[in-house]
């Protein structure tokens, strides 16, 4: 499944007090994302990666251009295209299995076969002793487990990740890194993986695509050069994050540096206030 | 000792104490005893009224109202909620009414009820719905509003929409705050009707306890349909919405 951005851009209205103001949050851009690559999107904070994602996941509509996978435009979401995000978001009033088992359900699977697949996804997350577990029984990296097979359950053609493990700690998303490395060469899934952990991208992906700071474009968009499966503690990956860091930390740079600057003028403002106040004492 | 065992003690106790003081004030005489009688004479006036078939023909006719009446509220109430959350068209209108309209107490409406219905039940009834139905319009509503953002994206990535989705996810997700409107609604509806069969002498019920005995000067029998409105209000209260509202909170995890 090929995926196609050709000049898509999104703006977003925000009402705030008093006039509403227009947030360009992805300037116009293109990409193509290949047939089974682990394709990975770092930015700064507010770049408009989850816009993106959410323009692929069809739950936004873009402004201009047009998103295709492929060539069969992106409207609105499908099966085909399953989302993992930041929050495992199960639904709390159903157990573990059936909430892997809603989405297929709602495609009109029968009795038999949701159960099977959720059974089959549970297991490889190694999740089927919680199969009749309520959500508030599970730790928070076993939920986000269950919303990795609830979307594989799908058997998507394309995998959307949103921050998938921000949430968790250090030792579970390791675990998680190599769950999903083995689920993808499995299944041969597409996956589109936003995350702010450079390591990971690198770590996971084939090639990784860096974004400037809003309005979000390309940056750059760089291949990884090892093959799979890469050990962690290779020293040629720490190098290889290393330098992109560097890229990225430019980006990031010019994003403190807009809000530092809008605290100066701020603060430059209040100080133009406070000497006007003070004016008569340089009349003494 | 145990918390809760120590907290229904409390109550035990201060009850005790409630009922002593009543009879010290009877006993005191301040009033003559039949225009204040102590808590025997209305144990019974209770048992007496439980033992002619009065009270249970009056609980029988006003849970009755209520059912029907409160089924009413409930249908309606979702429906004008979840119609209000979905469109800012519907809210701003019809919602903003119903916000409007929910200041005045139902009973007001009793009189255009019987010249408009008719003098019989269905003016009750109609006073008991418009007692619930605002309520839990607005309870619908507010509860809708306050889903996490998060079950909206998850449902529509799953492939559910429209009624499917109000349906399966809606519904569900509001439900731990919907229940606590629905037992105000409860509540709103239950005064409403007793405020209705206070003014109508037509027809049993159990405010009609409190009108019977004023008619024949018998404040014992008054202040038992007063304990017979506490004591089905209460029940319906815990028993009914109680046990429901702690089943939910259990299975959606918010409380062990
Ligand atoms: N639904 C929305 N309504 C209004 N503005 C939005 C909406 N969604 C995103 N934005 C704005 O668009 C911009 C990009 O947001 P987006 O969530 O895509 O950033 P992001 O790169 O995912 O950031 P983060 O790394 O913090 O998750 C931000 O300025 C944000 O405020
Ligand atoms: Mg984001």
């Amino acid at each position: 499944m090929s995926i196609q951005f050709q000049n898509v851009s999104k703006a977003f209205v925000q009402n705030g007090q008093g006039a509403a103001r227009i947030i360009q949050a992805l300037n116009p851009l293109s990409m193509e994302i290949r047939d089974g690559e682990f394709f990975s999107i770092i930015g700064p904070s507010g770049c408009g990666k989850s816009t993106l994602l959410n323009l692929l996941a069809g739950l936004e509509t873009s402004d201009s251009g047009n998103v295709t996978v492929d060539n069969v435009p992106v409207e609105g979401p499908s099966p085909n295209r399953a989302v993992v995000f930041q929050e495992a978001g199960l639904m709390p009033w159903m157990t573990v299995s059936r909430n892997v088992e809603y989405g297929l359900k709602l495609q009109g699977l029968s009795r038999d076969e949701r159960v099977h697949r959720a059974e089959k996804y549970l297991k490889m997350v190694h999740l089927s002793k919680y199969a009749n577990a309520m959500p508030h029984q599970l730790s928070g990296g076993m939920k986000q487990r269950v919303s990795i097979a609830r979307a594989l359950a799908l058997e998507p053609k394309v995998l959307l990740m949103d921050e998938p493990f921000s949430a968790l700690d250090a030792q579970t998303r390791d675990v998680l890194h190599d769950e999903v490395q083995r689920i993808w060469q499995e299944t041969n899934t597409t996956i589109v993986f936003v995350t702010h952990n450079i390591r990971e991208a690198v770590y996971l992906s084939d090639r990784v695509m860096i974004m400037t700071a809003p309005p979000g474009s390309i940056k750059r968009i760089v291949p990884v050069p090892f093959a799979h499966p890469r050990a962690k503690s290779s020293s040629d990956l720490s190098y290889f994050t290393a330098q992109l860091h560097n890229q990225i930390k430019e980006e990031v740079d010019k994003v403190a540096a807009r809000e530092l600057d809008a605290d100066w003028k701020q603060d430059a403002e209040g100080l133009a206030v406070a000497a006007e106040g003070t004016d008569y004492a340089s009349g003494i | 000792m145990n918390q809760t065992f120590k907290i229904i003690l409390v109550k035990v106790g201060f009850g005790c104490v409630l009922l002593a003081l009543w009879q010290a004030v009877a006993s005191a005489r301040f009033m003559p005893a039949h225009l204040f009688p102590g808590p025997g004479d209305v144990l019974k006036s209770l048992m007496d009224i439980a033992r002619d078939g009065t009270l249970w023909t009056s609980i029988r006719l006003s849970m009755g109202r209520m059912l029907v009446g409160y089924s009413i509220s409930l249908l309606g109430g979702v429906a004008v909620g979840v119609l209000a959350a979905r469109s800012w068209l519907f809210k701003e209108t019809v919602g903003s009414l119903i916000m409007a309209l929910q200041s005045i107490p139902s009973i007001c409406w009793l009189p255009f009820a019987l010249i408009w219905i008719g003098i019989d039940q269905r003016a009750v009834l109609a006073v008991v719905i418009l007692g619930a139905l605002f309520s839990i319009a607005i309870a619908t509503e507010s509860a809708i509003r306050n889903i996490p953002p998060i079950y909206q994206k998850v449902g529509r990535v799953l492939g559910a929409r429209g009624f499917v989705f109000s349906r399966d996810i809606l519904f569900f997700a509001a439900l731990p705050e919907l229940i606590g409107g629905l037992k105000i609604g409860w509540t709103f509806a239950w005064r409403s009707l007793m405020a209705a069969e206070l003014l109508r002498a037509d027809q049993m019920g159990v405010a009609r306890i409190i009108e019977t005995g004023r008619s024949y000067n018998e404040i014992a029998m008054m202040m038992a349909g007063m304990i017979v409105i506490l004591a089905v209000g209460l029940t319906v209260d815990l028993v009914v919405f109680g046990t429901l509202e702690r089943r939910i909170r259990r299975r959606w995890g918010l409380e062990k």
